[in-house]
């Protein structure tokens, strides 16, 4: 998984069936100290996040299918909206 | 597996169910690890009650949901171990460093 911050949301109207009715999210990761990263995920939202929100970010097939279902054709997903993160050493 | 230093933790209340009780550790991997995104940092689940400063074994993908006792775990990464001391010979460093693929050298300093 990897934190990163909710920068704006995305809409397709020709998409393929398996994002149909996807809240689609667009996530810039950043590095645990709030640096950003310069690439952006298009995740899908498995909770409520909005823009602005920090989330955690978990990957990959099964992670996919555990959440959102696996019909869904993405395999970035949203599983939590950070409250707040301490950060102690380097 | 990756060898990483425990640098924070993280809370969120909103999270997916399955995670309500985990404990979620911000995570620096040390070394050979090249991410899809230049984050510098994992967030891993805990199941071995490891703290800021201890350095870990991290597992990724599905041994990771295994080590939790439940496959039905949302992570991608878990805490396997706390290191208690790593050895390494002194040409480690070189030899890995020179590797096809792995584009910093080590950086290892495992805490006293």
């Amino acid at each position: 998984m990897f934190l990163g911050r909710v920068v704006g949301r995305l809409w397709a109207t020709r998409q393929a069936a398996g994002l149909a009715g996807r809240k689609l999210l667009l996530v810039r990761p950043e590095t645990a100290s709030g640096r950003e990263a310069s690439r952006l995920v298009v995740a899908v939202d498995g909770l409520a996040a909005g823009p602005g929100d920090r989330v955690v970010v978990a990957h990959g097939s099964r992670v996919r299918d555990l959440t959102v279902g696996a019909d869904v054709a993405d395999k970035d997903i949203v599983i939590g909206i950070v409250d707040g993160h301490e950060l102690q050493g380097r | 597996m990756i060898l990483a230093r425990v640098i924070g933790h993280v809370w969120a209340a909103r999270r997916d169910a399955r995670l309500q009780r985990a404990k979620l550790l911000v995570v620096r991997p040390h070394a050979i690890y090249e991410p899809a995104f230049a984050t510098r940092h994992l967030v891993a689940t805990d199941d071995v009650d490891a703290g800021v400063g201890d350095d870990v074994i991290i597992c990724l993908g599905a041994p990771a949901r295994a080590s939790l006792g439940d496959n039905n775990m949302p992570v991608d990464a878990a805490v396997l171990g706390v290191v208690d001391r790593v050895e390494l010979d002194a040409d480690a460093m070189r030899a890995a460093g020179a590797a096809p693929g792995i584009k910093r050298p080590l950086e290892i300093a495992v805490g006293t």
